[in-house]
C-alpha cells in the first residue's frame, strides 16, 4: 500500500470518529460511539500496516510517519478515557486534534522510502517511538482537557472529578514518556556509545519530562491550585512539541541533532 | 500560590523560600562560573569522583540521622523545596535547549564570542549553575527518600522507592561517572592490526586492546534516480523532491513529469571515455560503479532521450543524462544499508576474540565496548578501512541499576496511577 491511498483511509476513519464523537455528545449509551471509534481505528491501523509491509520497515522514521501514529493514538486515548470516565466531549476533542494531524500529513506529505539507516536498525526502534507517540497522544488529550478547564472553569460542576481524571491521564502519560526515554537511553548506549549525550532532542525530552514531574509533585499538595496545575500542563506540552517537532526548526539545533532521519 | 498569615522565612517554609534558596544555589553557581569558568570533567575522574560521592552520601546520611528533626532538613525533604528546585533546573535546561551546545572538548577561545560564553551557556552541562542545581536536586531527592523510610509503610512505597532511588542512582552515577568515561576512535586497515586510539582531543594513545580487521563489508540500498535542475543541482520538483529506487530492468516510473523507462542496469560498470564518447562496460573490479540506462520521454521533447546514468565511485566521476538545457537525470549517492567488520580482538590480559561488529551491535570485551563508528567515506563501499570507537565507562553499572529501577517504577506508575485522595506533603 502506498502513501497515495492515505487520503481514502484517513477520510473514512475521520468520518467514523466524527460520527462516534457526535453520538457521544448526544447520547447516554457508550456502546455506539465506542464501536464507531474502534472501527475508525481499525481502518486507520489497516493503512499503517499496509504501509509497513510496502516499505518493508516500520513506518516510524520520518516526521510524517510519526504523525501517522499520533493520529491513530489520539482517538484511542480518547476512547479509553471515554470508556473509563464517561466525559462526552472527550471524543470530539481527540477527533479534531487527530484530524489536524491528518490534514498536515495530506497537505505536506513526507518522502517515504524503504531506506532505514543502520542506526535505526535495532529492536528498540519500534517500542521507543511507538511508546513515545502513545504518550504524546495521551498528553495531547490532557492538554485539551487543561484548555477546556481554563476556558470554562466557572461552568464546571464537579471539578474534583475532572482533576482526578487529569491526574490519572498524566500518570499514565508520564509513565510512558519515562519508558520511551529510558528505552532510548539503552538504545543510544548500543548505537552511539553513550546513554545520554544532551543532543537537542534529548535536552527537550528532559525538559518535557521535568515539566510533567512538576505537575505530579505540585498535585501532591491538597491545597494545589487547579488553575496553576492546568497551566503547568500547557507549558509542559509546549516543551513536548518543541521536542517532537520544534527541534527540526530551532536555530540552536540545526545540524546538531543525531535524531534527524528525514532526507531529500 | 499559598495563602497564609505566615511571614517569609518563618517556618514551615513554603514555595517562596524554596524559590529563594534555589535561586541562591543558581547565583552561587553563576559566581563560580564567572570567576573560574567551566568545570573540567577530567579533573573529576577517579579518585576525585569517588571521594565526592562518598562525602555527598555521608553528608546526606548524617543530615538524615542526626538532624532530620530540624525544620530545614524536614523542609528539604518535601514538596516545598522540590517544586522550586525542579522549576529552576527546568529553566536552565530550557535555556540549554535554545542555546547551541558545544562539546566540552571545545576550548573557550573557540566558542562564539558573545556574553553567553562567560555565563557558560554554550557548554551548559559542565557549567557551575547547572551542576550545582543538579546536586541541590539530588540532595532533596536523597533526603526525601530517606525520610520516607521513617513513615508508615504501604504498597505504594514500591513505586516511590523504584522511582526515587532509581533517579538518584542514574543522576549521581551519570554525573560522577562522566569524568571516568573514556572514548577513543581507532582506524584499522583491512588485514592489519591496530592498538593505538585517538581521544576526543585528537591525542594518540596506546590502548590495552588491539583490533585486527579481517574483512569489512558494506551493503547498500539499490540506486535511486532523480531529476535535477541543471543550474542548481537541486532535486525536482523543488517543493517535494521525487526519487525512484531501482527495482529491475523493464520498469517505468514518472519523475517530475518525465516518463522514465529503465532499459539496462550494471552493478559493476566501468566508464570509459574516448575523446567525445562515453562508454559503459561491464568490468567486475574494485572501483566499478552502478549504472542505469534510461529512456526519458516528456511532452516537450521531440524525441525520447536515452543514455546511461551513474553515481560514480572513487575511481569514476558521476554521469548525468541531459534531458534538455534545464533538467537532467541523475543518480544520488546510494544509502548504506549495513556495514560489518569481521574482527579479531586481542586484549593485554591475553584474551582473543573473533567477532562481527555492526552499528547497534557492539562488542563487549573485558571492561570495554567496541562500536562500529565509521569507515573511509571517500571510498564508499570499497572502503578498506573501518573505524571503531572504544568506550570505557566504569560507572555504567550504577547508571543502569538506576535506569532499570526507573523503568520498573514507570511500570508501577502506569498500573497504579495517582493516589485516589491527594494528601498534604508526600
Amino acid at each position: 500500500m502506498s502513501w497515495d491511498s492515505f487520503i481514502y483511509f484517513s477520510v473514512a476513519a475521520v468520518i467514523l470518529w466524527t460520527a462516534g464523537a457526535l453520538i457521544a455528545l448526544k447520547g447516554e449509551k457508550k456502546t455506539v460511539p465506542s464501536l464507531l471509534t474502534a472501527l475508525g481505528l481499525a481502518v486507520f491501523f489497516a493503512f499503517i500496516l499496509g504501509l509497513w509491509f510496502s516499505l518493508e520497515r516500520p513506518p516510524l522514521r520520518t516526521m510524517g510517519e510519526t504523525r501517522l501514529w499520533y493520529s491513530l493514538f489520539l482517538p484511542l486515548a480518547g476512547l479509553l478515557t471515554y470508556r473509563r470516565w464517561g466525559y462526552r466531549w472527550i471524543l470530539s476533542f481527540t477527533t479534531v486534534l487527530s484530524a489536524v494531524f491528518i490534514i498536515v500529513n495530506i497537505t505536506k506529505p513526507d518522502i517515504h522510502n524503504k531506506v532505514l539507516m543502520p542506526a535505526l536498525q535495532s529492536p528498540w526502534f519500534a517500542p521507543h517511538v511507538i511508546i513515545y507517540m502513545f504518550s504524546y497522544a495521551i498528553l495531547g488529550a490532557v492538554t485539551l482537557i487543561a484548555i477546556y478547564y481554563l476556558v470554562r472553569e466557572s461552568k464546571i460542576s464537579n471539578k474534583g472529578r475532572l482533576m482526578a481524571m487529569t491526574d490519572n491521564l498524566v500518570y499514565v502519560g508520564t509513565a510512558l514518556i519515562t519508558m520511551g526515554m529510558l528505552m532510548g537511553a539503552i538504545w543510544a548506549k548500543a548505537a552511539w556509545g553513550h546513554y545520554w549525550s544532551w543532543d537537542p532532542k534529548e535536552t527537550w525530552a528532559a525538559a518535557t519530562w521535568l515539566g510533567y514531574l512538576l505537575y505530579i509533585h505540585y498535585r501532591l499538595r491538597r491545597k494545589a491550585s487547579n488553575k496553576t496545575s492546568m497551566y503547568i500542563l500547557i507549558v509542559a506540552f509546549l516543551m513536548l512539541q518543541i521536542c517532537w517537532v520544534g527541534v527540526n526548526y530551532l536555530p540552536s539545533a540545526q545540524g546538531r541533532s543525531v535524531h534527524t532521519y528525514t532526507m531529500e | 500560590m499559598e495563602k497564609s498569615s505566615r511571614k517569609i522565612w518563618e517556618h514551615p517554609w513554603g514555595y517562596a523560600e524554596g524559590f529563594i534558596v534555589a535561586s541562591g544555589v543558581l547565583l552561587a553557581g553563576l559566581m563560580l562560573q564567572l570567576t573560574i569558568g567551566n568545570i573540567d570533567p577530567a579533573a573529576f575522574g577517579f579518585p576525585v569522583n569517588i571521594i565526592i560521592g562518598a562525602l555527598f552520601m555521608v553528608g546526606l546520611l548524617s543530615l538524615h540521622f542526626f538532624l532530620r528533626r530540624k525544620k530545614i532538613v524536614r523542609w528539604l525533604s518535601g514538596v516545598s523545596s522540590t517544586i522550586p528546585a525542579i522549576s529552576l533546573l527546568l529553566a536552565v535546561i530550557v535555556i540549554m535547549g535554545f542555546t547551541p551546545q558545544f562539546s566540552d572538548h571545545v576550548s573557550q577561545e573557540q566558542l562564539p564570542p558573545t556574553p553567553l560564553r562567560g555565563l557558560g551557556w554554550y557548554q551548559m552541562t559542565t557549567s557551575w549553575p547547572f551542576v550545582q542545581l543538579c546536586f541541590y536536586l539530588l540532595t532533596i531527592l536523597g533526603l526525601t527518600t530517606l525520610r520516607r523510610t521513617t513513615k508508615k509503610r504501604g504498597w505504594r512505597d514500591i513505586g516511590f522507592y523504584l522511582n526515587h532511588v532509581g533517579l538518584f542512582l542514574a543522576l549521581l552515577g551519570g554525573m560522577l561517572g562522566s569524568g571516568d568515561m573514556k572514548r577513543y576512535t581507532m582506524s584499522v586497515k583491512e588485514g592489519s592490526v591496530e592498538w593505538r586510539g585517538t581521544d576526543q582531543l585528537g591525542q594518540m594513545h596506546e590502548l590495552p586492546i588491539a583490533i585486527q580487521l579481517d574483512t569489512f563489508m558494506i551493503e547498500e540500498y539499490p540506486p535511486k534516480l532523480v531529476i535535477i535542475d541543471n543550474q542548481t543541482g537541486r532535486i525536482l520538483p523543488a517543493d517535494r523532491p521525487e526519487a525512484y529506487m531501482f527495482e529491475g530492468v523493464g520498469k517505468t516510473t514518472t519523475l517530475a513529469g518525465n516518463r522514465v523507462e529503465i532499459l539496462d542496469f550494471m552493478a559493476d560498470a566501468a566508464i570509459v571515455r574516448d575523446s567525445n564518447i562515453v562508454n559503459f562496460v561491464h568490468m567486475p573490479m574494485e572501483g566499478a560503479t552502478n549504472a542505469i540506462k534510461v529512456r526519458v520521454t516528456h511532452p516537450s521533447l521531440d524525441h525520447p532521450v536515452e543514455g546511461w546514468v551513474s553515481n560514480g565511485s572513487y575511481l569514476y566521476p558521476y554521469e548525468v543524462l541531459y534531458i534538455d538545457s534545464t533538467t537532467s537525470v541523475a543518480m544520488p549517492v546510494q544509502e548504506v544499508k549495513k556495514y560489518t567488520s569481521k574482527v579479531t580482538v586481542y586484549t593485554k590480559s591475553g584474551h582473543v576474540r573473533k567477532a562481527e561488529i555492526e552499528v547497534n551491535r557492539p562488542l563487549s570485551i573485558e571492561n570495554k565496548v567496541v562500536y562500529q563508528y565509521s569507515y573511509d567515506e571517500t571510498r564508499g563501499k570499497y572502503s578498506q578501512v573501518s573505524i571503531f570507537e572504544i568506550v570505557t565507562d566504569p560507572w555504567l553499572a550504577v547508571v543502569y541499576a538506576g535506569i532499570f529501577m526507573l523503568l520498573a517504577g514507570a511500570l508501577f506508575m502506569f498500573i497504579a496511577g495517582p493516589r485516589q485522595e491527594a494528601t498534604p506533603e508526600g
